[in-house]
């Protein structure tokens, strides 16, 4: 290049000088104090390339956690702090507690009580009884003693190991920070470059306060509950009853029996005063899941077998269709037919209800992000709450039985059809969506020929997902006396059947790999392989 | 420039700023001219277009040259509404755009305007024939009509044999193609070509210029084409206008923007391109009084004759060519004349 002026001229690599002015500059603005020495130090770990920390800093060992929190290093904070109380409460073990106390107090008890059978024995033999009974007793007794007073001392012995144990384990987590704390410094500074604002920097005295107060509040409470031998009772258990009766005025009464209570009437009334509408959903359910079990167990046995055979072959093919065969007379063949058929009905009634209202939603939630924003929360909910907590809430709504079973199924298995047909229709490209629109689409038209057809393969994930939630909730449901192979299973848990419980096990087993197979065979189309 | 006959899309003084307080904005940007840094700094805006004015004649090919981010994509997507204007006036074929309710929105957009894009936006899961159809579908002409149509559109783009097969099992240019043909299957009076040809490998795109121009040229659509490249808008245009930061900054024939840039960025621009078939002699030639000397044997052309016709001629003689109009001599070009035009009209 002949162009000489230009400011940027070329310099090979190896020529090229590190500018400290403009970093020492910047580190001293992210320490703000003492920001020479940490230029100093970051430059020596700048030049090194060796895996070892080159660099120690006294402050930080000395002060330990303090020192992180001033500087606002909170992970070496938190994972020092833990690891120093470690070594403090070795030390405490061993400078002021008592190791062998537990076996003292046994050996003492142990030897009182071979005095007593040696008493009785001495009574035995004054009233001209046998008392080798009473003798042999007190020696095994007495010999437990002495090993319980060997045990003891030797765990009082321990007790300068372990005092010495924890005073290395101190001085090796402070070396530890000394030498790593510049190091662990320094990709904070790193950090900070990169974003000022969300990485801290500096020495702040709200910082040091907040990590005194820490040490202040962690360290001594925790050091005595582990070294003193029978530390304060309100440090084991949380004082419950003590604090209720601040808030309650009554000896029996607790907030928990309280609040239970009273949640218990709000949930009677709101199931009387709602009975109408529960019970119009209980009915709907129930028509839904008669037309199924109708349809399953009501049609003749082989009709029906056939028919699943043949779908499975036309949907997954031979190898699907020939397990499909063999599930089925395993089913048949060890009597639970119309159980298992039952159960079936349960999952589809589920499903079906799951998909006729999940997937209106979803694309509701895909077009609207404010819409999804509200009902994620709720989304997660249902997804993360145990089944058996909302068990308890269906029954006093809906009662117990098939249908109460199958809301409780759908609440555990709609939301994936919801979120991944929300996540397809999001998932439309803008480019294709605004080609339909230039070309004159209604937006009826844009959701039918485009959306939805487009959005298609993340809703069948999603209707697949909600397909095998729902099995593996209509197990559980038997709990509130919904039936079907989840009974049996029941059924054999409550008496500790094992026989049984793992034959109806394989027939849930075969129902499930059967439909995820059918459904899985269903929805690979052939525009979606890649 | 083409004989203008009647105007099919004319846009006047249309503005678009994107953000909250766009009217403010524009008002601003009128009465104190403040550049775009400032709009983003005290409106929050972002300029789209500012203040375009054109009007495209029936049968125009017209060309929208910009970089990206100039602006280009966002005027055009004013003519079909998707992009509603901040102000100013629209009108395509006689109807204000603006003024249109959903439904003649609709029509107009399935009618009267095809779309071209640059990512293609087909439909991945309907074949090739039911993509073109689709605007036939929208619609709502007949299946068998629509597929009729849709056959011979794919025909008119050299795919016949492809209509079963599903967008994915075709190249990127065959994918354009079957794009094209889904806007021109509509029979629309107006085409937007929105960076059609951009995302296809070079020696594709040529092809696809040249044939795309020839179908224009013998189906006489109304075309606004939008380019990032110079040599792309010279090829296919008939006129080009050139957007800077939402600007148009000229707006004219390819020979005028090359022969007579209007201001540094398009002289920048069209430095690198070649003279060769777009300088005409009329616009170099000098009087014949000018040159005094025998001009027996000296090679003859006519005044529409180009610069790399008048190299031919100019190689086999040391004098200069004589140039005729309707069989008259009217002037002449000399050699040096000759190699300043294929400069671009260096000062001489």
């Amino acid at each position: 290049m002949s162009d000489n002026e230009s400011n940027a001229s070329v310099i090979a690599a190896s020529d090229i000088e590190v500018d400290h002015a403009s970093l020492d500059a910047s580190i001293a603005e992210f320490a703000s104090q003492n920001g020479d020495y940490y230029a100093k130090q970051f430059h020596r770990i700048h030049s090194s390339t060796g895996l070892l920390p080159n660099t120690f800093n006294l402050m930080a060992a000395i002060l330990g956690p303090v020192w992180a929190a001033a500087r606002g290093v909170w992970g070496m904070f938190w994972g020092f702090l833990i690891l120093e109380m470690i070594a403090w409460v070795q030390i405490g073990r061993g400078w002021w507690g008592d190791p062998g106390a537990n076996f003292f107090e046994r050996a003492e008890g142990q030897r009182e009580r071979a005095e007593g059978f040696l008493e009785r024995a001495e009574a035995a033999r004054a009233a001209g009884e046998d008392p080798t009974r009473f003798e042999k007793l007190a020696e095994n007794i007495g010999n437990a003693a002495e090993k319980s007073e060997a045990l003891g001392q030797a765990a009082s012995s321990e007790a300068l190991g372990i005092l010495l144990a924890g005073l290395g384990l101190l001085l090796l987590f402070k070396a530890l920070q000394g030498f790593y704390a510049n190091s662990i410094y320094e990709k904070q500074f790193s950090r900070w470059r990169i974003d000022q604002k969300l990485v801290e920097s500096g020495v702040k005295s709200k910082n040091i306060l907040l990590g005194i107060v820490l040490v202040i509040l962690i360290g001594p409470l925790t050091i005595y509950k582990f070294t003193v031998d029978s530390p304060l009772e309100v440090l084991n258990e949380f004082p419950e009853k003590q604090v209720s009766s601040i808030f309650i005025d009554s000896d029996k009464a607790t907030l928990f029996t309280e609040l239970a209570g009273w949640l218990e009437q709000k949930i009677d009334n709101a199931a009387i005063a709602g009975a109408g509408a529960f019970d119009g959903i209980t009915a709907g359910v129930r028509t839904v899941l008669d037309a199924l079990g109708l349809a399953l167990i009501g049609t003749p046995w082989p009709v029906v077998m056939l028919v699943i055979c043949v779908v499975a072959w036309r949907a997954a093919g031979p190898r699907v269709a020939i397990f499909t065969a063999a599930s089925l007379a395993y089913i048949a063949l060890l009597g639970y037919w119309a159980i298992a058929m039952e159960t079936v009905a349960l999952v589809g009634a589920a499903v079906f209800i799951c998909v006729i209202i999940g997937i209106p939603l979803g694309i509701w939630f895909g077009k609207s992000r404010r819409a999804y924003n509200a009902a994620e929360p709720v989304l997660d909910l249902m997804q993360t709450l145990p089944a058996f907590v909302y068990l308890i809430p269906i029954i006093a709504f809906f009662g117990t039985g098939n249908p109460p079973g199958i809301l409780a199924t759908i609440i555990f298995g709609m939301p994936p059809v919801i979120r991944l047909t929300s996540l397809g229709v999001r998932g439309v490209p803008d480019t294709i969506k605004e080609a339909a629109v230039a070309f004159g689409a209604s937006r009826f038209q844009l959701l039918k020929d485009v959306e939805v057809p487009l959005a298609l393969p993340s809703i069948m994930t999603g209707v697949n997902q909600t397909i095998l939630m729902c099995l593996s909730m209509v197990v559980i449901i038997s709990l509130i006396g919904g039936g079907g192979l989840g009974k049996v299973i029941l059924e054999a848990l409550q008496y500790a059947a094992k026989g049984p419980g793992l034959l109806g096990g394989f027939a849930i087993l075969f129902v499930a790999m059967v439909i995820d197979r059918i459904v899985q065979g269903a929805f690979r189309r052939k525009d979606q392989e890649i | 420039m083409t004989e203008s006959t009647e105007s099919v899309v004319n846009i006047s003084n249309v503005w678009k700023v994107f953000g909250e307080q766009a009217d403010a904005a524009i008002k601003a940007i009128k009465d104190e001219g403040i550049g775009k840094a400032e709009v983003l700094e005290r409106y929050g805006c972002v300029i789209g277009v500012q203040d375009a004015t054109f009007d495209v004649p029936r049968g125009e090919i017209f060309c929208i040259m910009g970089l990206s981010g100039s602006g280009k994509s966002t005027l055009v997507r004013h003519i079909n509404r998707l992009i509603e204007p901040s102000s100013g006036n629209i009108e395509v074929l006689g109807r204000n755009v603006s003024n249109l309710n959903e439904s003649q929105l609709r029509e107009l957009r399935a009618n009267h305007i095809g779309m071209v894009f640059q990512h293609m936006a087909l439909l991945p899961h309907r074949s090739v024939r039911d993509n073109v159809a689709y605007p036939l579908e929208i619609r709502g002409v007949a299946k068998s009509k629509r597929w009729a149509v849709s056959d011979h559109a794919l025909q008119l783009v050299d795919l016949v044999g492809y209509e079963d097969r599903l967008p994915k099992e075709l190249s990127g240019g065959m994918q354009q193609r079957v794009g094209i043909a889904r806007a021109l299957a509509s029979d629309p009076e107006v085409l937007l070509m929105d960076e059609p040809f951009s995302a296809l490998d070079p020696l594709i795109r040529m092809q696809l210029q040249d044939q795309f121009k020839a179908l224009v040229a013998q189906l006489q659509k109304t075309t606004l084409f939008i380019t990032h490249d110079l040599d792309e808008a010279i090829r296919i245009g008939h006129r080009i206008a050139i957007m800077k930061d939402g600007i148009i900054v000229q707006i004219g024939t390819p020979e005028d923007i090359v022969m007579n840039p209007a201001d540094d960025y398009v002289r920048e621009f069209v430095q690198g391109i070649s003279k060769l078939k777009l300088v005409k002699a009329h616009s170099i030639l000098e009087p014949l009084e000018s040159f005094d000397g025998s001009l027996d044997g000296a090679p003859r052309a006519d005044e529409e004759a180009d610069l790399d016709q008048l190299i031919d001629h100019a190689v086999g003689t040391d004098l200069p060519v004589v140039i005729t109009s309707n069989g008259q001599d009217i002037g002449v070009v000399t050699k040096p004349r000759l190699l300043r035009g294929i400069q671009g009209g260096k000062d001489q």
